[in-house]
Protein backbone atom coordinates (compact mmCIF):
# COMPACT_ATOMS: atom_id res chain seq x y z
CA UNK A 1 0.00 0.00 0.00
CA UNK A 2 2.79 2.09 0.78
CA UNK A 3 4.46 1.42 -1.97
CA UNK A 4 1.72 2.43 -4.43
CA UNK A 5 1.17 5.65 -2.36
CA UNK A 6 4.78 6.47 -3.05
CA UNK A 7 4.91 5.61 -6.43
CA UNK A 8 1.45 7.57 -7.48
CA UNK A 9 3.52 10.78 -5.69
CA UNK A 10 6.55 10.07 -7.26
CA UNK A 11 4.49 9.48 -11.01
CA UNK A 12 2.05 12.92 -10.74
CA UNK A 13 5.87 14.75 -9.30
CA UNK A 14 7.63 13.13 -12.55
CA UNK A 15 4.81 14.29 -14.77
CA UNK A 16 4.41 17.90 -13.09
CA UNK A 17 8.24 18.07 -13.56
CA UNK A 18 8.35 16.97 -17.18
CA UNK A 19 5.69 19.44 -17.90
CA UNK A 20 7.16 21.88 -16.31
CA UNK A 21 10.16 21.25 -18.49
CA UNK A 22 7.86 21.23 -21.68
CA UNK A 23 6.48 24.49 -20.66
CA UNK A 24 9.90 26.31 -19.83
CA UNK A 25 11.87 24.99 -22.40
CA UNK A 26 10.47 27.86 -24.70
CA UNK A 27 9.09 25.07 -28.01
CA UNK A 28 5.97 26.53 -27.83
CA UNK A 29 5.06 30.08 -26.60
CA UNK A 30 3.83 30.07 -22.55
CA UNK A 31 0.21 30.79 -24.26
CA UNK A 32 0.48 27.61 -25.94
CA UNK A 33 1.76 25.65 -23.19
CA UNK A 34 1.07 27.21 -20.02
CA UNK A 35 3.48 26.23 -17.04
CA UNK A 36 2.11 24.74 -13.98
CA UNK A 37 2.04 28.27 -11.99
CA UNK A 38 -0.37 29.31 -14.33
CA UNK A 39 -2.26 25.95 -14.79
CA UNK A 40 -3.15 25.53 -10.99
CA UNK A 41 -4.56 28.64 -10.21
CA UNK A 42 -6.73 28.72 -13.01
CA UNK A 43 -8.29 25.38 -11.77
CA UNK A 44 -8.69 26.75 -8.50
CA UNK A 45 -10.44 29.47 -9.69
CA UNK A 46 -12.85 27.17 -11.71
CA UNK A 47 -13.06 25.19 -8.73
CA UNK A 48 -14.19 28.46 -6.47
CA UNK A 49 -16.20 30.25 -8.55
CA UNK A 50 -18.22 26.86 -9.21
CA UNK A 51 -18.32 26.88 -13.10
CA UNK A 52 -16.56 23.93 -13.30
CA UNK A 53 -19.32 22.06 -11.51
CA UNK A 54 -21.90 23.40 -13.74
CA UNK A 55 -19.98 21.82 -16.83
CA UNK A 56 -19.39 18.58 -14.76
CA UNK A 57 -23.36 18.61 -14.16
CA UNK A 58 -24.15 19.70 -17.84
CA UNK A 59 -22.26 16.64 -19.02
CA UNK A 60 -23.10 14.20 -16.37
CA UNK A 61 -26.94 14.88 -17.12
CA UNK A 62 -26.70 14.28 -21.11
CA UNK A 63 -24.57 11.04 -19.90
CA UNK A 64 -26.63 10.00 -17.76
CA UNK A 65 -29.84 9.91 -19.70
CA UNK A 66 -28.25 8.89 -22.81
CA UNK A 67 -26.56 5.98 -20.90
CA UNK A 68 -30.01 5.47 -18.53
CA UNK A 69 -31.75 5.06 -22.10
CA UNK A 70 -29.45 3.08 -23.56
CA UNK A 71 -29.69 0.18 -20.49
CA UNK A 72 -33.39 0.66 -21.02
CA UNK A 73 -32.81 -0.19 -24.63
CA UNK A 74 -30.02 -2.39 -24.48
CA UNK A 75 -30.45 -4.85 -21.99
CA UNK A 76 -33.77 -6.22 -22.79
CA UNK A 77 -32.54 -6.88 -26.66
CA UNK A 78 -29.79 -8.64 -25.64
CA UNK A 79 -31.67 -11.10 -23.21
CA UNK A 80 -34.11 -11.04 -25.87
CA UNK A 81 -31.35 -12.26 -28.15
CA UNK A 82 -30.10 -14.53 -26.05
CA UNK A 83 -32.93 -16.45 -25.58
CA UNK A 84 -34.72 -16.57 -28.86
CA UNK A 85 -32.70 -17.25 -31.83
CA UNK A 86 -35.41 -15.79 -34.01
CA UNK A 87 -34.66 -12.00 -32.06
CA UNK A 88 -30.68 -13.03 -32.52
CA UNK A 89 -31.35 -13.48 -36.24
CA UNK A 90 -33.08 -10.39 -36.69
CA UNK A 91 -30.59 -8.06 -34.98
CA UNK A 92 -27.33 -9.50 -35.12
CA UNK A 93 -26.91 -8.52 -38.45
CA UNK A 94 -28.20 -4.91 -37.60
CA UNK A 95 -25.88 -4.61 -34.88
CA UNK A 96 -23.07 -5.63 -36.45
CA UNK A 97 -23.09 -3.48 -39.37
CA UNK A 98 -24.41 -0.34 -37.09
CA UNK A 99 -22.19 -0.69 -33.99
CA UNK A 100 -18.82 -0.25 -36.13
CA UNK A 101 -19.65 3.41 -37.14
CA UNK A 102 -18.34 5.90 -34.92
CA UNK A 103 -20.65 7.64 -33.12
CA UNK A 104 -18.96 10.93 -33.75
CA UNK A 105 -19.68 10.11 -37.36
CA UNK A 106 -23.58 10.96 -36.82
CA UNK A 107 -22.87 14.53 -34.98
CA UNK A 108 -23.45 16.87 -37.82
CA UNK A 109 -26.55 14.52 -38.59
CA UNK A 110 -27.91 14.59 -35.56
CA UNK A 111 -26.72 18.66 -35.59
CA UNK A 112 -29.27 18.90 -38.56
CA UNK A 113 -31.87 16.59 -37.18
CA UNK A 114 -32.44 17.59 -33.16
CA UNK A 115 -30.72 20.72 -33.61
CA UNK A 116 -28.09 22.16 -31.34
CA UNK A 117 -27.63 21.35 -27.82
CA UNK A 118 -28.56 18.69 -25.24
CA UNK A 119 -30.98 16.59 -27.38
CA UNK A 120 -27.79 16.18 -29.74
CA UNK A 121 -25.23 15.10 -27.29
CA UNK A 122 -27.84 12.29 -25.52
CA UNK A 123 -28.62 10.82 -29.08
CA UNK A 124 -25.34 10.90 -29.43
CA UNK A 125 -24.29 8.75 -25.84
CA UNK A 126 -27.41 6.76 -26.87
CA UNK A 127 -25.73 5.40 -30.17
CA UNK A 128 -22.40 5.21 -28.56
CA UNK A 129 -23.53 2.81 -25.36
CA UNK A 130 -26.37 0.66 -26.52
CA UNK A 131 -23.94 -1.26 -28.92
CA UNK A 132 -21.80 -2.43 -26.28
CA UNK A 133 -24.70 -3.18 -23.88
CA UNK A 134 -26.80 -5.08 -26.80
CA UNK A 135 -23.56 -7.48 -27.41
CA UNK A 136 -22.65 -7.82 -23.53
CA UNK A 137 -25.71 -8.97 -22.15
CA UNK A 138 -26.55 -11.47 -25.52
CA UNK A 139 -23.27 -13.25 -24.72
CA UNK A 140 -24.07 -12.89 -21.50
CA UNK A 141 -27.41 -15.25 -21.45
CA UNK A 142 -25.39 -17.29 -23.59
CA UNK A 143 -23.26 -18.15 -21.06
CA UNK A 144 -25.57 -19.33 -18.33
CA UNK A 145 -24.19 -22.46 -17.40
CA UNK A 146 -26.10 -25.27 -18.79
CA UNK A 147 -26.16 -27.10 -15.75
CA UNK A 148 -27.40 -24.43 -13.79
CA UNK A 149 -30.46 -23.97 -16.25
CA UNK A 150 -31.27 -27.78 -16.08
CA UNK A 151 -30.74 -28.17 -12.17
CA UNK A 152 -33.62 -25.38 -12.04
CA UNK A 153 -35.90 -26.98 -14.22
CA UNK A 154 -35.06 -30.32 -12.32
CA UNK A 155 -36.06 -28.71 -9.28
CA UNK A 156 -39.15 -27.29 -10.79
CA UNK A 157 -38.83 -23.80 -11.61
CA UNK A 158 -41.71 -21.68 -13.58
CA UNK A 159 -40.42 -19.85 -17.19
CA UNK A 160 -40.44 -16.65 -14.57
CA UNK A 161 -37.91 -18.46 -11.73
CA UNK A 162 -35.76 -19.38 -14.13
CA UNK A 163 -35.19 -16.47 -16.02
CA UNK A 164 -35.25 -13.66 -13.09
CA UNK A 165 -33.06 -16.32 -10.08
CA UNK A 166 -30.77 -17.99 -12.84
CA UNK A 167 -30.71 -16.36 -16.20
CA UNK A 168 -30.84 -12.54 -14.78
CA UNK A 169 -27.91 -12.82 -12.15
CA UNK A 170 -26.16 -15.61 -14.30
CA UNK A 171 -25.91 -12.96 -17.21
CA UNK A 172 -25.11 -10.48 -14.67
CA UNK A 173 -21.10 -10.23 -15.32
CA UNK A 174 -21.41 -9.99 -18.97
CA UNK A 175 -24.24 -6.83 -18.30
CA UNK A 176 -22.23 -4.95 -16.46
CA UNK A 177 -19.10 -5.40 -18.16
CA UNK A 178 -21.31 -4.23 -21.37
CA UNK A 179 -22.26 -1.45 -18.81
CA UNK A 180 -18.75 -0.58 -18.12
CA UNK A 181 -17.50 -0.37 -21.54
CA UNK A 182 -20.78 1.88 -22.45
CA UNK A 183 -19.56 4.33 -20.26
CA UNK A 184 -16.07 4.31 -21.78
CA UNK A 185 -17.65 5.07 -25.06
CA UNK A 186 -20.21 7.50 -24.10
CA UNK A 187 -16.95 9.29 -22.27
CA UNK A 188 -15.87 9.96 -25.81
CA UNK A 189 -18.92 10.89 -27.54
CA UNK A 190 -20.61 12.99 -25.13
CA UNK A 191 -17.03 15.37 -25.01
CA UNK A 192 -16.47 14.82 -29.06
CA UNK A 193 -20.46 16.08 -29.23
CA UNK A 194 -20.06 18.74 -26.69
CA UNK A 195 -17.36 20.13 -28.70
CA UNK A 196 -19.24 20.37 -31.89
CA UNK A 197 -23.34 20.41 -30.71
CA UNK A 198 -23.10 22.01 -27.06
CA UNK A 199 -24.33 25.52 -26.69
CA UNK A 200 -22.87 27.23 -23.49
CA UNK A 201 -21.81 24.01 -21.10
CA UNK A 202 -20.26 21.11 -20.77
CA UNK A 203 -16.55 20.00 -20.15
CA UNK A 204 -16.90 19.13 -23.88
CA UNK A 205 -17.43 22.38 -24.71
CA UNK A 206 -15.41 24.59 -22.17
CA UNK A 207 -12.49 23.04 -23.96
CA UNK A 208 -13.36 23.64 -27.53
CA UNK A 209 -14.40 27.58 -26.37
CA UNK A 210 -11.01 28.10 -24.42
CA UNK A 211 -9.29 27.98 -27.73
CA UNK A 212 -11.01 30.73 -29.10
CA UNK A 213 -9.46 32.82 -26.28
CA UNK A 214 -6.23 31.01 -26.16
CA UNK A 215 -6.55 29.70 -22.57
CA UNK A 216 -4.44 26.79 -22.35
CA UNK A 217 -4.78 26.91 -18.70
CA UNK A 218 -8.45 26.30 -18.97
CA UNK A 219 -8.29 23.53 -21.92
CA UNK A 220 -6.05 21.80 -19.79
CA UNK A 221 -7.47 21.79 -15.91
CA UNK A 222 -10.71 20.44 -17.83
CA UNK A 223 -8.79 17.68 -19.19
CA UNK A 224 -6.85 17.20 -16.00
CA UNK A 225 -10.84 16.93 -14.39
CA UNK A 226 -11.96 14.85 -17.34
CA UNK A 227 -9.50 12.30 -16.54
CA UNK A 228 -9.96 12.10 -13.15
CA UNK A 229 -13.83 12.16 -13.45
CA UNK A 230 -13.81 9.22 -15.63
CA UNK A 231 -11.26 7.22 -13.51
CA UNK A 232 -13.23 8.18 -10.82
CA UNK A 233 -16.67 6.43 -12.04
CA UNK A 234 -14.34 3.33 -12.96
CA UNK A 235 -13.24 2.70 -9.96
CA UNK A 236 -16.12 3.88 -7.72
CA UNK A 237 -19.07 3.22 -9.04
CA UNK A 238 -18.26 0.68 -11.52
CA UNK A 239 -16.01 -1.58 -9.32
CA UNK A 240 -18.14 -1.03 -6.40
CA UNK A 241 -21.24 -2.44 -7.98
CA UNK A 242 -19.15 -5.47 -9.35
CA UNK A 243 -18.17 -6.10 -5.38
CA UNK A 244 -21.80 -5.80 -4.12
CA UNK A 245 -23.60 -8.31 -6.56
CA UNK A 246 -21.28 -10.35 -8.88
CA UNK A 247 -17.96 -10.39 -6.42
CA UNK A 248 -20.31 -11.04 -3.74
CA UNK A 249 -21.98 -13.85 -5.04
CA UNK A 250 -18.58 -15.46 -5.70
CA UNK A 251 -19.54 -15.51 -9.63
CA UNK A 252 -15.57 -13.29 -10.38
CA UNK A 253 -13.03 -12.47 -8.80
CA UNK A 254 -12.64 -8.10 -7.76
CA UNK A 255 -9.87 -6.55 -7.70
CA UNK A 256 -9.06 -4.17 -4.56
CA UNK A 257 -11.41 -5.61 -1.83
CA UNK B 1 -35.67 -35.52 -59.60
CA UNK B 2 -33.97 -36.43 -57.30
CA UNK B 3 -31.96 -34.01 -54.70
CA UNK B 4 -28.30 -33.63 -55.31
CA UNK B 5 -25.88 -31.84 -52.52
CA UNK B 6 -25.22 -28.88 -54.66
CA UNK B 7 -29.18 -28.22 -54.50
CA UNK B 8 -29.29 -28.54 -51.00
CA UNK B 9 -26.52 -26.58 -50.53
CA UNK B 10 -27.95 -23.85 -52.80
CA UNK B 11 -31.24 -23.68 -51.06
CA UNK B 12 -30.09 -23.63 -47.98
CA UNK B 13 -27.56 -20.47 -48.92
CA UNK B 14 -30.35 -18.97 -50.01
CA UNK B 15 -32.84 -19.60 -47.24
CA UNK B 16 -29.81 -17.90 -45.01
CA UNK B 17 -28.88 -14.97 -47.58
CA UNK B 18 -32.73 -14.49 -46.85
CA UNK B 19 -32.47 -14.10 -43.17
CA UNK B 20 -29.70 -11.81 -43.57
CA UNK B 21 -31.46 -9.58 -45.67
CA UNK B 22 -34.48 -9.87 -43.99
CA UNK B 23 -33.38 -7.16 -40.48
CA UNK B 24 -32.62 -4.97 -43.55
CA UNK B 25 -35.01 -4.48 -45.97
CA UNK B 26 -37.39 -3.92 -42.34
CA UNK B 27 -35.56 -1.24 -42.11
CA UNK B 28 -35.36 0.11 -45.11
CA UNK B 29 -39.75 -0.03 -44.72
CA UNK B 30 -39.29 1.41 -41.90
CA UNK B 31 -36.84 4.39 -43.37
CA UNK B 32 -39.01 5.17 -45.80
CA UNK B 33 -42.48 5.14 -44.19
CA UNK B 34 -40.51 7.93 -42.20
CA UNK B 35 -39.23 9.80 -44.97
CA UNK B 36 -42.62 10.00 -46.29
CA UNK B 37 -44.60 10.62 -43.71
CA UNK B 38 -42.38 11.44 -40.83
CA UNK B 39 -41.98 15.42 -39.47
CA UNK B 40 -38.64 15.91 -41.54
CA UNK B 41 -38.07 17.47 -45.05
CA UNK B 42 -36.92 15.39 -47.39
CA UNK B 43 -33.97 17.52 -47.91
CA UNK B 44 -32.88 16.69 -43.96
CA UNK B 45 -34.10 12.85 -44.32
CA UNK B 46 -33.55 11.55 -48.02
CA UNK B 47 -35.41 8.80 -48.96
CA UNK B 48 -33.02 5.38 -49.82
CA UNK B 49 -32.82 6.02 -53.28
CA UNK B 50 -31.48 9.42 -52.78
CA UNK B 51 -28.75 8.02 -50.94
CA UNK B 52 -27.70 4.77 -52.74
CA UNK B 53 -27.91 7.14 -56.01
CA UNK B 54 -25.46 9.68 -54.03
CA UNK B 55 -23.39 6.38 -52.67
CA UNK B 56 -22.82 5.72 -56.68
CA UNK B 57 -21.94 9.12 -58.12
CA UNK B 58 -19.54 9.62 -55.51
CA UNK B 59 -18.05 6.18 -56.14
CA UNK B 60 -18.14 6.41 -59.51
CA UNK B 61 -16.18 10.12 -59.80
CA UNK B 62 -13.50 8.81 -57.55
CA UNK B 63 -14.59 10.91 -54.50
CA UNK B 64 -15.31 8.50 -52.30
CA UNK B 65 -11.95 6.55 -52.96
CA UNK B 66 -10.32 9.59 -52.54
CA UNK B 67 -11.15 10.54 -48.87
CA UNK B 68 -11.20 7.11 -48.07
CA UNK B 69 -7.56 6.71 -49.44
CA UNK B 70 -6.70 9.71 -47.04
CA UNK B 71 -8.02 9.12 -43.94
CA UNK B 72 -7.04 4.95 -44.23
CA UNK B 73 -3.26 6.73 -44.40
CA UNK B 74 -3.58 9.03 -42.17
CA UNK B 75 -4.94 5.75 -40.04
CA UNK B 76 -1.90 3.63 -40.65
CA UNK B 77 0.47 6.49 -40.03
CA UNK B 78 -1.07 7.86 -36.72
CA UNK B 79 -1.69 3.80 -35.41
CA UNK B 80 1.69 3.02 -36.60
CA UNK B 81 3.42 5.42 -33.89
CA UNK B 82 0.90 4.33 -31.51
CA UNK B 83 1.66 0.55 -31.87
CA UNK B 84 5.64 1.41 -31.29
CA UNK B 85 5.35 3.56 -28.67
CA UNK B 86 2.70 1.62 -27.04
CA UNK B 87 4.21 -1.79 -27.18
CA UNK B 88 7.50 -0.41 -26.27
CA UNK B 89 6.40 1.23 -22.51
CA UNK B 90 3.55 -1.39 -21.98
CA UNK B 91 7.24 -4.29 -22.22
CA UNK B 92 9.20 -1.72 -20.22
CA UNK B 93 6.28 -1.62 -17.56
CA UNK B 94 5.89 -5.50 -17.10
CA UNK B 95 9.43 -5.72 -17.04
CA UNK B 96 10.75 -3.05 -15.13
CA UNK B 97 9.47 -2.55 -11.07
CA UNK B 98 10.29 1.14 -11.05
CA UNK B 99 8.86 1.74 -14.79
CA UNK B 100 5.68 0.34 -13.64
CA UNK B 101 5.43 2.35 -10.46
CA UNK B 102 6.08 5.37 -12.33
CA UNK B 103 3.77 4.87 -15.10
CA UNK B 104 0.68 3.21 -13.83
CA UNK B 105 -1.34 6.37 -11.98
CA UNK B 106 -0.30 8.23 -15.34
CA UNK B 107 -1.74 5.81 -17.71
CA UNK B 108 -4.45 5.16 -15.14
CA UNK B 109 -5.73 8.78 -14.98
CA UNK B 110 -4.83 9.16 -18.96
CA UNK B 111 -6.69 6.10 -20.38
CA UNK B 112 -10.29 7.40 -19.81
CA UNK B 113 -9.54 11.07 -20.94
CA UNK B 114 -11.07 11.17 -24.57
CA UNK B 115 -8.27 11.46 -27.29
CA UNK B 116 -10.48 14.44 -28.79
CA UNK B 117 -10.53 16.40 -25.79
CA UNK B 118 -7.09 17.03 -26.82
CA UNK B 119 -7.70 18.09 -30.15
CA UNK B 120 -8.34 21.68 -29.48
CA UNK B 121 -4.99 21.55 -27.73
CA UNK B 122 -3.27 19.87 -30.60
CA UNK B 123 -4.61 21.99 -33.10
CA UNK B 124 -2.93 25.21 -31.19
CA UNK B 125 0.39 23.52 -30.62
CA UNK B 126 0.70 22.29 -34.01
CA UNK B 127 -1.70 24.36 -36.13
CA UNK B 128 -4.65 22.86 -38.64
CA UNK B 129 -4.31 19.78 -41.22
CA UNK B 130 -2.26 16.44 -41.28
CA UNK B 131 -0.05 16.98 -38.29
CA UNK B 132 -1.99 17.62 -35.18
CA UNK B 133 -4.67 14.99 -36.84
CA UNK B 134 -2.39 12.07 -37.11
CA UNK B 135 -0.41 12.81 -33.64
CA UNK B 136 -3.29 12.62 -32.05
CA UNK B 137 -4.33 9.88 -33.33
CA UNK B 138 -1.25 7.82 -32.40
CA UNK B 139 -1.94 9.15 -28.69
CA UNK B 140 -5.18 7.77 -28.50
CA UNK B 141 -4.16 4.63 -30.08
CA UNK B 142 -1.03 4.09 -27.43
CA UNK B 143 -3.14 3.37 -23.65
CA UNK B 144 -4.66 0.95 -25.00
CA UNK B 145 -2.02 -0.88 -26.41
CA UNK B 146 0.09 0.21 -22.96
CA UNK B 147 -2.42 -1.46 -20.90
CA UNK B 148 -2.61 -4.57 -22.85
CA UNK B 149 1.36 -5.30 -23.26
CA UNK B 150 1.48 -4.05 -19.70
CA UNK B 151 -1.02 -6.74 -18.25
CA UNK B 152 0.46 -9.18 -21.19
CA UNK B 153 3.92 -9.37 -20.31
CA UNK B 154 2.86 -9.88 -16.43
CA UNK B 155 1.02 -12.67 -17.57
CA UNK B 156 3.96 -14.81 -19.21
CA UNK B 157 3.85 -18.03 -17.09
CA UNK B 158 6.83 -17.78 -14.46
CA UNK B 159 7.24 -21.55 -14.94
CA UNK B 160 7.96 -20.52 -18.58
CA UNK B 161 10.48 -18.23 -17.27
CA UNK B 162 12.01 -20.43 -14.99
CA UNK B 163 12.19 -22.97 -17.54
CA UNK B 164 14.29 -21.39 -19.97
CA UNK B 165 16.46 -19.83 -17.19
CA UNK B 166 17.10 -23.27 -15.88
CA UNK B 167 17.97 -24.26 -19.43
CA UNK B 168 20.47 -21.36 -19.68
CA UNK B 169 18.48 -18.97 -21.72
CA UNK B 170 20.07 -15.56 -21.72
CA UNK B 171 18.27 -11.88 -20.90
CA UNK B 172 18.15 -11.69 -24.40
CA UNK B 173 16.98 -14.94 -25.79
CA UNK B 174 14.60 -15.07 -22.71
CA UNK B 175 12.83 -11.89 -24.20
CA UNK B 176 12.76 -13.04 -27.61
CA UNK B 177 11.65 -16.19 -26.83
CA UNK B 178 9.61 -16.39 -24.25
CA UNK B 179 7.92 -13.03 -22.70
CA UNK B 180 7.15 -11.97 -26.52
CA UNK B 181 5.53 -14.92 -27.83
CA UNK B 182 4.16 -15.58 -23.97
CA UNK B 183 2.66 -11.74 -24.14
CA UNK B 184 1.49 -11.43 -27.86
CA UNK B 185 -1.95 -12.30 -27.53
CA UNK B 186 -2.69 -9.76 -25.06
CA UNK B 187 -0.52 -7.69 -26.91
CA UNK B 188 -2.68 -8.38 -30.30
CA UNK B 189 -6.01 -7.45 -28.28
CA UNK B 190 -4.37 -4.19 -27.76
CA UNK B 191 -3.47 -3.34 -30.72
CA UNK B 192 -7.34 -4.46 -31.89
CA UNK B 193 -8.74 -2.13 -29.09
CA UNK B 194 -5.91 0.77 -29.92
CA UNK B 195 -7.10 0.31 -33.80
CA UNK B 196 -10.49 0.85 -32.97
CA UNK B 197 -10.29 3.53 -30.77
CA UNK B 198 -7.87 5.27 -33.47
CA UNK B 199 -10.54 4.82 -36.11
CA UNK B 200 -12.86 6.50 -33.61
CA UNK B 201 -10.54 9.32 -32.96
CA UNK B 202 -10.17 9.87 -36.57
CA UNK B 203 -13.26 10.80 -37.94
CA UNK B 204 -14.48 12.99 -35.22
CA UNK B 205 -10.88 14.78 -35.59
CA UNK B 206 -11.32 15.29 -39.23
CA UNK B 207 -14.01 17.34 -38.53
CA UNK B 208 -12.49 19.42 -36.35
CA UNK B 209 -8.83 19.76 -37.85
CA UNK B 210 -10.24 20.47 -40.96
CA UNK B 211 -7.82 18.82 -43.14
CA UNK B 212 -9.02 19.21 -46.93
CA UNK B 213 -9.79 15.96 -47.73
CA UNK B 214 -11.04 12.51 -45.60
CA UNK B 215 -14.15 11.29 -44.65
CA UNK B 216 -15.05 13.04 -41.11
CA UNK B 217 -14.30 15.81 -43.45
CA UNK B 218 -16.73 15.02 -45.88
CA UNK B 219 -19.27 14.53 -43.86
CA UNK B 220 -18.83 17.29 -42.01
CA UNK B 221 -18.69 19.80 -45.18
CA UNK B 222 -21.89 18.25 -46.69
CA UNK B 223 -23.39 19.29 -43.52
CA UNK B 224 -23.16 23.20 -44.92
CA UNK B 225 -24.80 22.04 -47.95
CA UNK B 226 -27.35 20.48 -46.49
CA UNK B 227 -26.45 17.22 -47.99
CA UNK B 228 -27.81 14.44 -45.89
CA UNK B 229 -27.29 11.92 -49.00
CA UNK B 230 -23.82 12.51 -48.88
CA UNK B 231 -23.79 12.46 -45.20
CA UNK B 232 -25.33 9.14 -44.78
CA UNK B 233 -23.02 7.83 -47.68
CA UNK B 234 -20.56 8.59 -46.09
CA UNK B 235 -21.13 7.39 -42.92
CA UNK B 236 -22.27 3.99 -44.82
CA UNK B 237 -18.54 3.66 -46.17
CA UNK B 238 -17.03 4.79 -42.63
CA UNK B 239 -19.10 1.54 -41.12
CA UNK B 240 -17.50 -1.09 -44.48
CA UNK B 241 -13.92 0.28 -43.59
CA UNK B 242 -14.80 -0.03 -39.51
CA UNK B 243 -16.23 -3.75 -40.41
CA UNK B 244 -13.43 -4.85 -42.92
CA UNK B 245 -10.25 -3.72 -39.75
CA UNK B 246 -12.16 -5.53 -37.53
CA UNK B 247 -12.99 -8.69 -39.74
CA UNK B 248 -10.25 -9.42 -42.03
CA UNK B 249 -6.94 -7.71 -40.38
CA UNK B 250 -6.92 -8.44 -37.26
CA UNK B 251 -8.58 -12.08 -37.18
CA UNK B 252 -5.63 -12.90 -39.62
CA UNK B 253 -3.02 -11.91 -37.84
CA UNK B 254 -4.46 -14.00 -35.01
CA UNK B 255 -4.90 -16.79 -37.00
CA UNK B 256 -1.42 -17.12 -38.11
CA UNK B 257 0.59 -16.28 -34.83
CA UNK B 258 -1.42 -16.68 -31.69
CA UNK B 259 -3.75 -19.55 -32.99
CA UNK B 260 -1.80 -21.51 -34.81
CA UNK B 261 0.60 -21.65 -31.81
CA UNK B 262 -2.31 -23.29 -29.89
CA UNK B 263 -2.93 -19.82 -27.08
CA UNK B 264 -5.82 -19.15 -28.49
CA UNK B 265 -9.15 -21.39 -29.33
CA UNK B 266 -10.65 -19.76 -32.21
Amino acid sequence: MTRFVLGTVASFGLAAVVWEAFARSGLFSPALSPSLAVILPALAQMIVSGTIFVHIAYTLYRILWGLGLAALLGVPVGILMGRFKAVERFVLPLVSVLSPIPSLAWVPLFILWFGLGDAASIALVLYAATFPIVLNTWTGVRSVNRIWIRSAETLGAGARDLFQKVVLPGSLPFVIAGLRQAFARSWIAVVGGEMIAATSWGLGWVIFDSKEFLRTDVMLSTLVVIGFLGLGFERLIFQAVERRTVGRWGMVRTVGT
Amino acid sequence: MFRTPTVLYLRRAALSLAQLALPFVVVAILWEGFALLGPFPPRLFPRIGKIVSAFVRLIVTGILPLHAAETLLRLAAGFFLGAVVGVTVGMLMGRYRWAEDLLVPVVSVGNPIPGLAYAPLFVLWFGLGNLPAVLLVGFSATFPVVVNTWTGVKAVKDIWIRAAETMGATDRQLFRKVVLPGALPYVLTGLRLGLARAWRVLIAVEMLTSVSIGLGWLIFGAREFLNTDVMLAGIAVIGLVGLALEKFVFEHIEQYTVVRWGMLER
